[in-house]
């Protein structure tokens, strides 16, 4: 056993450790707010690790999953990608989120993605319809507008209505699991932009411009948590992928409640690139969807 | 064999047909988990087998095409009966017609004006007229023609027994011709027949005359019901000699020259009759993957619509409004009803006539369908000032991008030479009825610059934490 095997192990047990003990009421003496940080970001190698040790910082999936709960997991799976190609959110990190709901209890827990690729493509060369299924989720299909049910959206304004998922209205909890990437459309592609393979109405938010009709689609029902996958960021080429694009190794892995301060975070991490910060995020705090000022956010900082 | 053992063996054969059937009905209800199916199913039909002959096909038709000829000049017409999808329903339908109402055939001779509607079928195919034998093929009815056809085909059917079969049918008309010059067949023991008539009664093919104690062989579909019911045994399967029947003689040998004569003689010029055209028009189509050609699509699809069924983006639809009259029906790529998804080849690979070549995933990836042209001033970026992409979003081979030019927002940039003319970018163009962004289809199929691959090792973040 080497140093760093130990480390691992110690890390792993910790993280096991914890996600292991028995729910305990809230303490309502202090606010979750006060006890946990509002984004927590994970540097690491291994996805599973990351993920565990980011759960445990913001207080364990339980603050956000109980048990009889119906979850969807709403990942990227958009595209006919290998997992190589970093185009759709890793296997890993779907299977450890799908695992940690299941194990506290949740009823039923869901997967879909209203693709961009032809759908079956999707779901099988991302290799997430297999993980998914593995770790004992229903992977539903999303390519018909039979699924989907016309939610309106009070506040919006340039999309006053939208056809969401009937598994997003009827989930209990929804966690979003997108791979952070650039868009050529929409700059970058994060949490807020994550929830356009929720809803049907792709052709009108396109229509009506994405970076105002992409925060309007928070003002339903939304995720409880934000997990934003940017281990290997693509930087060209995006969303799809070219055989030419670029690569950044961020090795990074964002957690919040809040889906404005975590695309704000991604923002930071692509900008490195040059790649211009979406005007969409700032759209979103308006709306007061959450924070874009990163100096109010509480950012818990760790390494794996 | 008993009465028992032939009863044991119809049942066999009614299920053989009926698995086919509903295995491909499974297979085009969700083309992607049946593909093995899809893959060999539609190639042993031999009405497809048969048009991808005549057009003068590739060898992976030609073998199993002689295939079957060999056997049916060895045993008749046993594909009719066992494996032909549409004939399994027609019996199906006599079954259950005989299980509400007592239903007896009577015996009908065979006339000259039978062969009228298959051999015009089969003329106007070959030179070039592809609509009516794509209408009344069987294999090409169970797939594209359920409505109205199926359902009236088997009405008919309920009445008339396998009537089309023998006056309609395409292939069965071949298998006839064949079969009145097999070696083997059913035959009736003129010495201990008596005449009852059971056997008459329940031939869905009107062939047994059990008054002049004969059998129309060529009209037979070994449905081997007959031998099922005889009383004592006098129907039986064998070789007219060892029956003491007249075996095919001079006469025989010479029809079948002829008929191979012809034949080789279809096959030689058939694809050279259908690839002549006319001086060809401003705009085509899109075709699907694997077409090559306006003239080599007309020259060897059926119209089976096979690939229409299984395109798992549902991009295809038959063309319904052509300059060429024999492109009517043919499978096209519409991309407003959806693209041709990138590395699939589906279509090329189930495609049971060979008119769509059969294509890897790497050639399928350069292979060029049609070209898109941008319309700049539609597009939603410039027209209404909003951020979009939805094209370069959707363009697989990078033809596509987003890039900044005078206004703050990336508007789309197309690269022709890597256009496969897929229709992905028109699929996703919000701008409608008529997209900013749309394909334009090829007389001929051409090779795309490929799409650049280069490997580039990754960056690394400066700060551990940019934030």
């Amino acid at each position: 056993m080497n140093r760093r095997f130990f480390l691992k192990s110690l890390a792993a047990a910790a993280a096991a450790a914890s996600l292991g003990r028995p729910w305990s009421p809230p303490n309502h003496a202090l606010a979750a707010e006060d006890i946990f940080p509002d984004l927590v970001a994970v540097k690491g190698a291994d996805v599973r690790l990351m993920y565990q040790r980011a759960m445990t910082a913001l207080g364990g999936l339980e603050r956000f999953v109980s048990q009889g709960q119906k979850v969807l997991i709403k990942p990227n799976m958009g595209w006919a990608m290998e997992p190589s190609t970093a185009a759709n959110t890793s296997p890993a990190l779907l299977t450890a989120l799908i695992e940690n709901s299941l194990a506290l209890g949740a009823s039923k827990v869901s997967v879909f993605d209203n693709t961009c690729d032809n759908w079956r493509s999707a779901y099988s060369r991302s290799g997430l319809e297999q993980a998914a299924k593995d770790a004992g989720a229903e992977v539903a299909p999303a390519n018909q507008e039979s699924y989907y049910q016309k939610v309106s959206l009070a506040g919006a304004t340039s999309l006053p209505s939208a056809s969401f998922h009937e598994l997003y209205l009827e989930a209990d909890v929804i966690i979003n699991v997108p791979v952070l990437k650039h868009h050529g459309g929409a700059r970058m592609t994060a949490a807020l932009k994550n929830l356009m393979g929720a809803v049907w109405d792709r052709g009108a938010m396109h229509r009506n411009g994405l970076d105002t009709t992409i925060p309007e689609l928070f003002l339903n029902k939304k995720p409880a948590l934000n997990i934003v996958e940017a281990q290997r960021v693509m930087l060209t080429g995006g969303p799809r992928g070219r055989g030419d694009s670029k690569y950044l190794a961020a090795g990074l892995l964002l957690a919040s409640a809040d889906p404005v301060a975590v695309d704000a975070a991604s923002a930071r991490i692509i900008a490195e690139a040059g790649i211009t910060t979406p005007a969409y995020i700032d759209h979103a705090s308006k709306l007061g969807l959450g924070k874009s000022d990163l100096s109010q956010v509480n950012i818990q900082r760790l390494t794996v | 064999m008993t009465k028992k053992g032939w009863k044991s063996l119809c049942l066999i054969r009614r299920l053989t047909g009926l698995t086919i059937l509903v295995l491909l009905w499974a297979a085009f209800i969700n083309p992607q988990s049946w593909e093995p199916v899809l893959k060999l199913l539609p190639k042993l039909q031999f009405g497809q087998l048969l048009a991808g002959f005549f057009s003068g096909g590739p060898v992976r038709i030609v073998i199993p095409f002689l295939i079957i000829v060999l056997s049916a000049l060895f045993f008749g017409r046993f594909f009719c009966g066992f494996l032909c999808p549409l004939g399994a329903s027609m019996d199906l339908a006599v079954f259950i017609r005989s299980k509400i109402k007592r239903k007896t055939f009577a015996f009908i001779p065979d006339r000259w004006w039978r062969s009228l509607v298959p051999v015009l079928l089969l003329g106007t195919f070959w030179v070039g007229l592809t609509i009516p034998m794509g209408q009344l093929e069987p294999y090409s009815i169970i797939i594209s023609g359920l409505f109205p056809l199926l359902p009236v085909l088997l009405i008919i059917a309920a009445w008339r027994g396998r009537a089309f079969c023998n006056s309609v049918c395409p292939t069965g008309w071949v298998l006839k011709i064949l079969a009145k010059s097999a070696i083997f067949g059913f035959f009736l023991k003129k010495d201990t027949c008596l005449g009852c008539g059971s056997c008459r009664k329940v031939c869905p093919a009107s062939c047994i005359d059990s008054d002049g104690l004969k059998l129309d062989r060529g009209r037979c579909l070994i449905c081997l019901q007959c031998a099922a019911v005889c009383p004592n045994g006098s129907l039986t399967f064998g070789a007219a000699d060892v029956l003491g029947h007249q075996a095919p003689g001079r006469r025989n040998f010479l029809r079948l020259t002829a008929a191979a004569t012809a034949v080789g003689g279809a096959y030689l010029t058939g694809e050279e009759i259908r690839l002549s055209s006319r001086p060809l028009p401003e705009t085509a189509p899109i075709l699907p993957p694997g077409a090559l050609s306006v003239a080599h699509l007309n020259a060897h699809c059926t119209l089976c619509h096979s690939c229409v069924q299984a395109c798992p983006n549902g991009a295809l639809e038959p063309a319904d409004d052509a300059d060429d009259i024999r492109l009517l029906g043919k499978p096209i790529i519409s991309p407003y009803l959806g693209f041709c998804q990138y590395e699939c080849v589906l279509c090329t690979q189930i495609c049971p006539t060979g008119a769509l070549v059969p294509l890897t995933p790497e050639v399928k990836r350069t292979s060029r369908l049609g070209t898109a042209s941008l319309n700049l001033s539609e597009c939603v970026v410039i027209k209404n000032h909003t951020s979009c992409g939805a094209c370069a979003e959707l363009c697989p081979s990078g033809a596509v991008n987003m890039v900044l030019e005078s206004s703050e927002l990336p508007e789309p940039f197309l690269e022709k030479e890597f256009c496969i003319g897929c229709g992905a970018c028109q699929k996703a163009c919000p701008v409608r009825p008529v997209a900013a962004i749309v394909v334009e289809g090829l007389y001929i199929q051409q090779t795309a610059k490929p799409a650049v691959q280069k490997k580039t090792t990754d960056s690394i973040l400066a700060d551990e934490f940019p934030f």
